[in-house]
């Protein structure tokens, strides 16, 4: 992408630039300076006072104007401005912008490193950086997973229970922020059957007491949910298999929220943040997450 | 000769002096426009600018229509502050098959170039039928209707296909053909997160 015009529009914004600035330095010369400028005709007199004449503006005027010219030449001799000549200065916006991230690199940059090299019982202990750490929550987290990190909306997890779907190590937690996860529980009812989907909410909905190994849902949990949710209903973290024997249920613990879950399934998704967040912010965002 | 002299028998003859002051007029776009309209590096698409397809075309339509560029820009300024908090900057490339392009010039909301990817599309879809739902302390109006109308209710998408196509947009026929089967079935609310969510391809350099 030019930032300058090419050769032929370089040359026409130049001649035309050039060429109005002379221009307006010869009229308001002759304005002031040039011969003809007193010659005036002869004027008829209205209501015995009123006379046409030739009054030049006064010369302050004509420093202003003069002034102004000046620091249009010095402007377009230092800044681009002249078609594709960049100025003395070789100034641009892209090139600004560099200079301010390098100098943003140099003033923060070594305490950032530190922040993101840090252990994170260092990070937690300090109340400044947790704070800031809430302010990158804030901006970032919050309009998903809440202000409070409670989740919301029977859709996006609660971060602040010890239950985490794709698994509450620090380096769990990093991935899920860095890279983003794709949940897919698929939807069971075409395959097994009204009845089928209504036994096993059932027995969803009891595992957490323990539900009994004659239960009419216990069959058919082991031949299809048990791939994922495990045997025992414990959960997958790897494959984002929530753990079915606690009362958390994202989606809801209504048992008809959890035949929804069965019988259409759920897609869950995490945005990737790599692009978005750097190391420093990452780091702080899981120390923020993992303190309890 | 001088310019006492030239202005004197300009203003005693309005056809020259119509010409004279349209002349002056005219310099600045001369210099500043003309330029810019006809030089094609302007113009030339970013490596990764591509036409909207017919989804994301009608929810562009949509973006429009309801006026979401009253309060959201879709332009990143190359100050630090933004490109931290947005992402690359904006450049000229990325807007050529925007017609018109909506940069925007407030905001009361945040800047829209660079949203795509950064929440879920069941996020956007709760978000714009009612903001509250997720965002307690949002002043973002309600866009219930979204949920409800169909997308393609005009039935004018190929319409608008061709249009663009003569002003250059590179569609095809089996393209255009295939439109309508695009929309079959959407609501208005899921072409306009697919062209949310389209928006934002960054082109080019990094943060």
């Amino acid at each position: 992408m030019a930032e300058l015009p090419g050769a032929f529009w370089g040359g026409w914004v130049l001649v035309l630039t050039v060429g109005s600035l002379v221009g307006l330095g010869w009229v308001v010369f002759s304005v002031y300076f040039g011969s003809g400028r007193d010659e005036h005709e002869a004027s008829p007199v209205w209501d015995g006072n009123l006379q046409e004449g030739a009054h030049p503006a006064p010369l302050w005027w004509f420093w202003l104007l003069f002034g102004s010219l000046v620091i249009s030449v010095v402007y377009l001799m230092l800044y681009p401005g002249l078609g594709a000549l960049g100025g003395a200065f070789e100034w641009s916006q892209g090139g600004e912008l560099r200079e301010r991230q390098e100098r943003y690199a140099t003033e923060f940059g070594p305490t950032r490193r530190l922040v993101a090299e840090a252990e994170l019982e260092t990070l937690r202990a300090d109340p400044g950086l947790m704070a800031s750490a809430q302010r990158v929550y804030d901006r970032n987290c919050a309009t998903c997973h809440g202000y409070d990190a409670r989740g919301q909306a029977d859709l996006f997890p609660d971060l602040r229970d010890a239950e985490w779907q794709w698994g509450g190590d620090p380096a769990q937690i990093e991935q899920s922020i860095r890279h983003g996860r794709q949940a897919v529980m698929v939807g069971w009812l075409p395959v097994v059957g009204e009845e089928t989907v209504d036994a096993l909410t059932d027995y969803v909905l009891a595992l957490a007491d323990g539900a009994p190994a004659e239960h009419p849902g216990a069959q058919p949990y082991t031949l299809y949910c048990s791939a994922c949710h495990g045997p025992d209903g414990a959960g997958n973290p790897l494959l984002g298999a929530s753990n079915l024997l606690d009362d958390i249920s994202l989606y809801g613990n209504s048992a008809e929220a959890i035949r929804h879950s069965i019988a259409v399934g759920r897609e869950g998704e995490m945005p990737a943040f790599a692009d978005r967040l750097d190391d420093t912010q990452i780091r702080l965002l899981v120390a923020w997450l993992t303190a309890r | 000769m001088n310019a006492v002299d030239l202005h004197r028998r300009l203003e005693r003859n309005s056809g020259w002096l119509i010409f004279g002051i349209l002349f002056v007029s005219a310099i600045g776009g001369l210099v500043q426009v003309l330029p810019s309209v006809l030089d094609d590096s302007l113009a030339t698409p970013a490596a990764d600018a591509k036409p909207y397809g017919p989804v994301e075309l009608t929810g562009r339509d949509i973006y429009i229509r309801e006026s979401c560029g009253v309060c959201h820009s879709q332009q990143v300024r190359p100050l630090l502050a933004e490109v931290r908090r947005y992402g690359p900057f904006s450049k000229a490339g990325e807007f050529a098959f925007d017609r018109p392009f909506l940069w925007g010039s407030k905001r009361t909301g945040p800047d829209l170039h660079r949203i795509g990817g950064r929440y879920s599309d069941v996020w956007h879809r709760l978000h714009l039928l009612d903001p509250r739902a997720v965002v307690p302390d949002s002043i973002m109006p309600a866009y219930p209707w979204l949920g409800e109308r169909a997308a393609d209710a005009e039935g004018a998408i190929q319409a608008k296909m061709r249009a663009l196509r003569r002003l250059g947009h590179p569609y095809t026929d089996a393209e255009i053909d295939a439109a309508p089967a695009a929309l079959e079935g959407l609501t208005e609310v899921d072409a306009l997160v697919a062209y949310l969510q389209g928006l934002g391809t960054p082109g080019g350099d990094a943060r």
